[in-house]
């Protein structure tokens, strides 16, 4: 579950997310989209305090994020965190990507951490590249390692910040495949991204934004197909023709 | 003379270990030293804090942009004003870890600031803590660009403890001194007070090298 109160946030004199309300019931599939800039990624990267807001506030599982006195620890390791360019640790192999957090946030015993590491690489499909450096998989690969590496903590909550804008066309349906497998499983998913056809299939809603505010909220059909908003209707009349 | 010279010298040998061995010490404690205190100050230098940030970056200013003879003067004639009274050996000492620490600092927050974002970025949203983050993922990482000029700061290091002979102690260098009075024979006694100093240098010379090499690659 996650809520935003009168979300107000600026970087300098921009003013990067606007008043924002918004309510994610556990479960739901939302998807963002909307323009370059609009301030996308700030909005969820501000559910995980990879940002600071300057007004309002943000729940998640109860947890007021922003608040000092609030388990940062315990927030992240209920919230996965993907991102459009992969980071995995170039420096370790596919497994010790997957087993880090386990080890040293939960105190996971390392056979323990191994075995759940294997799991979850199995469960993207990569079970063969679990000795493998990051350096020597292909972009789809990398993004489905850092899947794994986030379902090992077993969140509860899933960010993507586009997780396959920086992937070949054609890795980019291995990975949506994946997280069209996590959505029918129950995780709450906030996902920034222009696929279309993945929001058509699992999405519960859409959220358009623009200039740091909502300006839409739908179900994907209706969105797409008979946006309320002239500047959804441009948005989406843009993306179909790129 | 000359060979009578010459005889001389090996008959003195041992005085000229003896520096030698001083100026190992001098350079290996320091060394540990320097490393300890300018990892931590690397760290803090690399990092948001904005004040102790300031801080750290007029010492690491200061250390840098004075001599270092001028330093050990401070230490070791200024700081008795200030009621730290040092004997010469733990004034030299610490004027070393106060000049090396600062070269260090700024190889170490120049490894760090060398890692992008991303890396700070995937292992928070993870659940680590910012000290897990530095020593689990970011420090890891920055080593392979910290440790060849870490290494070639060493040499460094290792030459400078010559400047500790000013304050009077027996170091190699002040072994020179002591002897070419002696020996009036300028060239014999400091090509070997340099051969001796080159023996503790060269492998590490050598060692930077190689790492760099592999480090690079
Ligand atoms: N750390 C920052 N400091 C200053 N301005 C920033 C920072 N991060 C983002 N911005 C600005 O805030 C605005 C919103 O950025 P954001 O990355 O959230 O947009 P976005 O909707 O994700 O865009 P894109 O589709 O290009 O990823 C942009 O104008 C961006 O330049
Ligand atoms: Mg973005």
């Amino acid at each position: 579950m996650i809520e935003f109160k009168g979300v107000n946030k600026w970087f300098g004199k921009l003013h990067v997310l606007a008043e924002i309300n918004l309510f994610i019931p556990k479960g739901e599939v939302l998807v963002i989209c909307g323009p370059s800039g609009s301030g996308k990624s700030t909005l969820i990267r501000c559910i995980n305090k990879l940002e600071p807001i300057q007004e309002g506030e943000i729940i998640v599982n109860e947890m007021s994020v922003h608040k000092p006195s609030t388990n940062l620890t315990k927030l992240r390791g209920e919230v996965g965190f993907v991102f459009q360019q992969f980071h995995l640790y170039p420096n370790m192999t596919v497994l010790q990507n997957i087993m880090l957090a386990p080890i040293h946030v939960k105190k996971i015993a390392k056979a323990d951490a191994e075995k759940i590491a294997r799991e979850k690489l199995e469960r993207v499909g990569l079970s063969e590249k679990a000795a493998a450096y990051p350096i020597q998989l292909s972009g789809g690969q990398q993004q489905r390692v850092a899947i794994a590496r986030n379902l090992a903590m077993s969140p509860e909550i899933m960010l993507f910040d586009e997780p396959t804008s920086a992937l070949d066309p054609e890795m980019i349906g291995e990975v949506l495949d994946v997280m069209v497998g996590l959505a029918s499983e129950g995780i709450t998913m906030c996902v920034v991204t222009h696929e279309m056809g993945f929001a058509k299939k699992v999405a519960h809603r859409v959220l358009f934004m623009d200039e740091g505010k909502i300006i839409e909220t739908g179900k994907p059909g209706a969105f797409f197909d008979n946006p309320k908003t002239d500047r959804a209707a441009d948005f989406i009349s843009k993306i179909l023709t790129h | 003379m000359m060979a009578f010279y010459l005889s001389r010298l090996v008959e003195i040998f041992p005085f000229f270990l003896k520096g030698l061995w001083m100026t190992t010490k001098i350079a290996f404690i320091s060394l540990i030293i320097c490393t300890l205190i300018g990892f931590v100050l690397g760290v803090i230098r690399a990092s948001n804090n904005v004040w102790l940030k300031r801080i750290v970056g007029v010492y690491v200013a200061f250390a840098r942009g004075t001599p270092f003879v001028v330093q050990i003067f401070i230490v070791f004639f200024v700081f008795p004003e200030w009621g730290i009274q040092l004997e010469a050996f733990p004034a030299a000492l610490l004027a070393m870890a106060i000049m090396g620490s600062a070269f260090v600092c700024e190889i170490v927050a120049g490894g760090i600031n060398s890692i992008p974002k991303g890396q700070w970025e995937a292992s928070a949203s993870s659940g680590l803590t910012k000290i897990q983050q530095l020593r689990l993922v970011i420090i890891p990482q920055s080593m392979k660009v910290i440790i060849p000029p870490l290494v070639g700061q060493y040499v460094l290091l290792i030459k400078d403890t010559s400047v500790v002979s000013v304050i009077g102690v027996t170091e190699l260098t002040r072994v020179g001194w002591i002897t070419v009075v002696r020996i009036p024979e300028g060239l014999m006694v400091f090509a070997l007070v340099g051969v001796l100093y080159f023996s503790i240098s060269y492998p590490l010379i050598l060692l930077s090298n190689y790492l760099e090499r592999r480090m690079t690659v």
